[in-house]
């Protein structure tokens, strides 16, 4: 601002061209079409913390499937003699760390040594001498699976439950409203564990447990956004030019709505995660010798004291994995928020 | 407003009592013996125990039994957690203590939660905004349990700076769990608040009040913090719901004398009739809660009107 | 820079928990050299401290302090220190007389006890007389009562008991009488050679009939309403709560005996709590369950108990109307002895258990010369896994089965998690073809399932009532309600009654008779897979002396207990 012109240099001819007025290219869109998932997908690279998190997210879940695999122990099978033992790492045990050093009676010492033990277990043993190892991928993977069906189920039911609510408005509305009020009214909490009582105890029971109320929340999320852009021009535009509801609902809403149960979808998943360790910690969890990342929390915490990699390699994984899913959520948020579109 | 908040209340009632059936169905599909010792006795000695709990009787009539007690607020009798004491007098005896850690843990959290919240926002992309946002976010990736058995340990036992357990020394033995119970809302009040309030520092009317020469201070609290506290309300709902979930682990884990841990016994000993007390115990409290939540929204924020004002 | 952020951030949580997780590590260490010095306060024990305060822990709330419908461990266990019967068990669990002056008189035909009481009185001054005895065991009896320990204590015992319960007769004709202010007579159905260790038991403790018609409905719903005649007095328990005490009983008849001024009692139900509060200071005592064991395992203040409870596998042979494969005598044979007990007990339960290769617990019950009853049976399903798999596939061909699975129900504690997933893996490792879904639930849901028949295989514990090795013997009889597994062995059943019948006045003929039916239970038939005797261990203050643990009825009396050097 401060500098000064004092002359405008000259250009050379023929570096303008004389255009003529052309109707046909005022209402052309000099910008490229981007499409709903191209703009989201352009906003959310520009978030470092939702762009690292996937990646970080993307892979928690490959070594949840190629940790058990690559781990020469199932998860589950036991080898009795080598129970509690310490994380030892090859090449890492160098630095004093993950070595196999653990306290017995007080005095530290290489428990590999001691027991005689020639392998080493990355994440150390449980109680039983299973590989931690695999037990805490393969609890990644359970707790996953859980918290993404449950999240699906609550998508779908939810969706479908508030969109016809949302839709239809009325005596519908109000009869469906009311049946939500109910149900939202006991707390989820009771819900969850009268069912799995209730049910045989197992990976099934809980995700049932979970989405058995757990849909009323996207429900009236979407229930919202349907009301308020069933009334909008562009809505009233394709009635008048007569769309089937159908075609309203899915081409006119859906898109609309999309954007909300994606984020909504992105804050079930740590929800169903964190309450599936609840379930385990009072003890109507995952049925043995399966197990979650909950269950191996609950487990590893009365060790904490005497073997803390117990404890320290699920609850490290579950922080991971919830830092990770509340991060990418709040990207999403920000991404597919059309009020933060510039 | 008033006829609103009638039409609500029978609702509620209605809700409630629907709640009550559902309960109570479910009950009876819920496996487990209510007697501790039934593998001791012979069916007929069974039988009498039953009896003498009114479990003989057919299902319609122990339905009609217990919803005519629960209108007289009679919750029926314990069978196994406290062999004939009353279910009300149970619950009653448990809220106290229950109330005040969920009461101070909701105080501590939403108190701190808007701080946390309101430095982010006015120190965004700073340090602060980080650490608050790191808090937040922790505060929600670390499970109860493991989160206040670390308080325990750390607060209680090393440090000695807070009783380890039990509830003894009044205040003193509610901090700790108080804490504990703190951290969903905290994180929720300051994820919260930063964003809404970030939204209303951008919004038109601060712009405005900036060129009219308003000072920092004055926009952060008179314009900005109190149109972001407004939806903060919306949320009071689930925190109150994570105060009941959380409090079955923290007072188990503090030896607390609260309903949340009398609630996990009840359920390994299938006491039915505590379990159902408990539950409609902490439906009232929830759907109380909600309607709260409503009436206070549309008195505060006039622009919301609520659907039922039309009427 | 928004990616520095993240990363700082990460780091922080991974260094956070890893931190914190890993100071808990070395500290349990300090805990062991901390105690060392106190010990020389044991040395010195005598000279007691002169405040004598017991803090104590229990794993639940008390659900009843009424004796006649009291059923759990917490309230046998109080009424034990606070009420006290004809007999009580002493410092080396013998059935000693307490309110009874003296053994009792037995008639020949060992059917009439008539005993003598002594001068004792209620804590509010008033006497304790055999009428209280009267009533509180017709109360216990009584269906309108609906106690669940009357009927099972007292069926097939006391005169008249079983019809009384069933409600088919009137509870006045209860074999028991009043004779006099002071003389109680008992009648029993048959002769009970274990009768006076009965006798120590809560159901058969005396109620001050006054009182209790007064109070109604109220009585024993707080420590107000309450009447004590035993070495303590229960104070500030109001009904629910999770705190109460104990205080030494003046009005208690060998009240010098009692050293105790004060027992404080708070209900943790958390393990870990458990121990933080006991290296705090706050309490004298902690039982280390599951997990804990094995991490205090060398800790010098850890006192180690082997407990006469047994846990076994129950093996239903019939579910659902249906025969399972367990029917075939061979294939029980061969799950009971395919897995490793000893490894179980080691280093999964690693609290002082012993690997069970027998029904009947060691160290609780012996004969006249003292010979405990194990010597007579030894040990019987021992672990043999190259025999399990010849057992194993003969019993396959012989159903003409190539693979079984089976449901193993069990309890939902963390042992008994840890336990069952090992049974699992031993099971499929050493028999081939056999898959074991593990199901596990809270005990009353596992009572419902068992009242059902509704498993394949039930892992089981029992804990004797009285000690005699009949408590754990006729459980498996046919009919019996703990037999929910369709076993009958009519040679065993006949054994068993005779034992309780003809045999009941010749002690050694009957303990024959017990051990082969025993052999016949295990050896035979394999109907039950024994797996391990229970250890507990527990951290005690080495300045508690004297709490003397019992193996049936109240789990321990602080009757002896003292305090010395804490100060």
């Amino acid at each position: 601002m401060t500098q000064k012109i004092d002359k405008i240099p000259e250009l050379p001819k023929g570096s303008f061209e004389r255009i003529t007025l052309d109707a046909h290219q005022a209402e052309r869109i000099t910008k490229p079409s981007v499409s709903f998932w191209q703009d989201a997908w352009y906003r959310i690279r520009k978030n470092k913390g939702a762009l690292f998190s996937i990646v970080l997210f993307g892979l928690i879940v490959i070594m949840a499937f190629l940790g058990p695999v690559i781990s020469p122990y199932a998860p589950n099978a036991q080898t009795i003699t080598h129970a509690n033992l310490p994380p030892k790492i090859p090449v890492i045990e160098k630095l004093g760390i993950l070595d196999g050093v653990g306290t017995l009676g007080g005095k530290e010492v290489d428990l590999y040594e001691m027991k005689n033990v020639e392998v080493n277990y990355w994440f150390g043993t449980d109680g039983l001498g299973r590989d931690m190892f695999s037990r805490v991928w393969k609890g990644t993977q359970v707790s996953l699976f859980i918290a993404f069906v449950a999240a699906a189920i609550d998508m779908l039911i939810g969706v479908i439950y508030g969109g016809i609510s949302g839709y239809f408005g009325g005596r519908v509305d109000d009869f469906m409203q009311r049946v939500v009020e109910i149900l939202t009214g006991i707390p989820n909490l009771v819900v969850v564990i009268l069912f799995i009582l209730i049910m045989d105890p197992g990976i099934l029971a809980i995700i049932i447990a979970l989405t058995i109320t757990g849909w009323t929340g996207m429900s009236r999320v979407v229930r919202g956004q349907v009301l308020k852009y069933k009334s909008q021009e562009f809505v009233l535009a394709a009635r008048t030019l007569g769309a089937s509801d159908t075609r309203i609902i899915w081409k006119h809403l859906m898109p609309n709505v999309l954007g909300v149960i994606i984020i909504n979808t992105m804050f079930t998943i740590p929800s169903a995660i964190f309450f599936e360790a609840f379930l385990s910690f009072i003890g109507l969890g995952l049925q043995a010798p399966d197990a979650s990342l909950g269950t191996l929390i609950n487990d590893g915490y009365a060790l904490i004291q005497f073997a803390p990699h117990i404890l320290a390699f699920p609850a490290i994984l579950l922080s991971l994995i919830m830092i990770a899913f509340n991060l990418i959520g709040d990207g999403l948020r920000d991404a597919l928020d059309p009020k933060m579109k510039d | 407003m008033g006829k609103y908040i009638g039409k609500r209340l029978i609702y509620m009632v209605i809700t409630l009592a629907l709640i009550a059936t559902f309960t109570f169905f479910l009950m009876n599909v819920l496996p487990g013996s209510p007697i501790a010792s039934a593998d001791k006795l012979t069916p007929d000695q069974r039988a009498v125990v039953e009896a003498r709990y009114g479990l003989d009787k057919p299902l319609p009539v122990q339905y009609f039994d217990y919803m005519f007690g629960l209108v007289q607020g009679d919750l029926g009798i314990s069978i196994n957690q406290f062999k004939g004491a009353d279910v009300t007098d149970v619950i009653l005896s448990r809220m106290g203590p229950s109330a005040q850690i969920g009461f101070q843990g909701m105080l501590i959290g939403t108190v701190l939660g808007i701080l946390l919240g309101m430095v982010a926002a006015l120190r965004q992309n700073t340090w602060m905004d980080y650490t608050s946002t790191f808090i937040a976010i922790v505060g929600i990736s670390i499970p109860s349990f493991v989160f206040a058995s670390l308080l325990q340990y750390w607060f209680g036992l090393k440090w000695e700076l807070f009783p380890v357990a039990l509830w003894k020394d009044g205040f003193m033995s509610s901090v700790l769990p108080s804490i504990a119970l703190a951290m969903f809302p905290l994180a929720t009040a300051a994820r919260f608040i930063r964003t809404e309030m970030i939204e209303v520092l951008g919004s038109d009317y601060i712009t405005l009040a900036k060129a009219k020469g308003a000072s920092g201070s004055e926009i952060a609290f008179k314009h900005a913090f109190r149109n972001a506290l407004i939806p903060l309300i919306t949320v009071l709902g689930p925190m109150a719901v994570s105060i009941l979930t959380g409090s079955l682990v923290v007072e188990q884990i503090f030896a607390i004398p609260g309903i949340g841990e009398q609630f996990v016994k009840s359920i390994m000993v299938s006491d039915f009739s505590i379990i159902m007390g408990t539950t409609i115990f902490f439906s009232v409290f929830l759907i109380v809660i909600i309607l709260l939540v409503d009436i206070l929204y549309g008195v505060i924020d006039p622009r919301i009107r609520l659907s039922g004002g039309k009427s | 820079m928004k990616n520095s952020k993240i990363f700082w951030l990460l780091s922080l949580v991974l260094v956070l928990s890893a931190f914190l997780a890993a100071c808990g590590g070395g500290d349990n260490a300090d805990t062991g050299t901390e105690t060392t010095d106190e010990k020389e306060g044991t040395e010195t024990a005598g000279d007691l401290d002169s405040v004598q305060e017991l803090n104590l822990m229990e794993s639940a709330e008390i659900p009843t302090m009424d004796s006649a419908i009291a059923e759990d461990t917490v309230a046998f266990n109080i009424l034990n220190n606070v009420n006290e019967g004809l007999f009580r068990l002493d410092q080396e669990n013998i059935a000693i007389p307490a309110l009874a002056e003296g053994e009792p008189e037995v008639s020949e035909d060992g059917l009439t006890y008539t005993f003598k009481l002594r001068d004792a009185n209620w804590s509010d001054g008033t006497p304790v007389t055999a009428e209280d005895f009267v009533f509180s065991w017709q109360r216990a009896i009584d269906p309108a009562t609906g106690s669940p320990y009357g009927p099972y204590m007292m069926s097939g015992t006391i005169l008249n008991a079983t019809a009384i319960s069933e409600g088919s007769m009137d509870k006045a004709e209860l074999g028991v009488k009043a004779i006099d202010e002071k003389t109680l007579e008992v009648k029993l159905e048959r002769p009970v050679p274990y009768f006076m260790s009965l006798m120590a038991f809560g159901t058969f403790y005396p109620q001050n009939e006054a009182f209790v018609t007064e109070k109604g409905d109220a009585y024993a719903s707080n420590s107000d309403n309450l009447l004590f005649n035993g070495p303590f007095t229960l104070t500030d328990w109001d009904g629910t709560g999770l705190t109460w005490k104990m205080q030494k009983n003046p009005e208690y008849w060998d009240a010098e005996t009692v050293k105790l001024e004060t027992i404080n009692v708070d209900v943790v139900k958390e393990p870990a709590t458990s121990v933080n509060l006991y290296n705090s200071g706050e309490k004298d005592q902690a039982i280390l369950s599951g997990e804990f064991a094995l991490q205090y395992g060398d800790n010098e203040e850890v006192v180690t108990d082997l407990e006469p409870t047994v846990f076994y596998l129950k093996f239903n042979q019939e579910r659902e109307g249906a025969a399972t494969a367990l029917k075939n005598v061979n294939i029980r044979k061969a799950i009971a002895t395919a897995f490793n007990k000893q490894d179980l007990a080691d280093v999964v339960l690693a609290n002082g258990s012993l690997p069970a290769n027998f029904l009947v617990p060691t160290e609780f019950t012996f004969d006249e010369s003292k010979k405990d009853f194990r010597e007579v049976n030894g040990d019987m399903l021992e672990f043999n896994a190259e025999e399990a798999k010849k057992l194993w596939a003969k019993g396959l061909e012989e159903e003409g089965l190539t693979e079984v699975t089976l449901e193993l129900l069990g309890g939902d504690t963390e042992t008994a998690k840890n336990m069952d997933a090992y049974l699992k893996d031993q099971l499929e490792t050493n028999l081939e073809g056999l898959t074991v879904n593990l199901k596990a639930v809270p005990f009353a849901v596992r009572l419902e399932l068992d009242e059902a028949q509704d498993y394949d295989i039930q892992t089981s514990g029992w804990g004797p009532d009285y000690q005699d090795p009949m408590t754990f013997i006729d459980l498996f009889v046919t009919g019996s309600s703990h037999n929910l597994m369709s076993y009958s062995n009519e040679e065993f059943d006949k054994l068993v009654e005779s034992a309780k019948a003809e045999l009941a006045q010749d002690p050694a003929a009957r303990w024959e008779a017990m051990a082969k039916a025993e052999k016949i239970l295990l050896e035979d038939d394999a109907a039950i897979a024994p797996i391990y005797q229970r250890g507990e261990k527990a951290l005690q203050k080495p300045y508690v002396n004297g709490i003397i643990k019992h193996p049936f009825g109240g789990e321990y009396s602080y009757k002896w207990a003292s305090i010395s050097g804490k100060e």
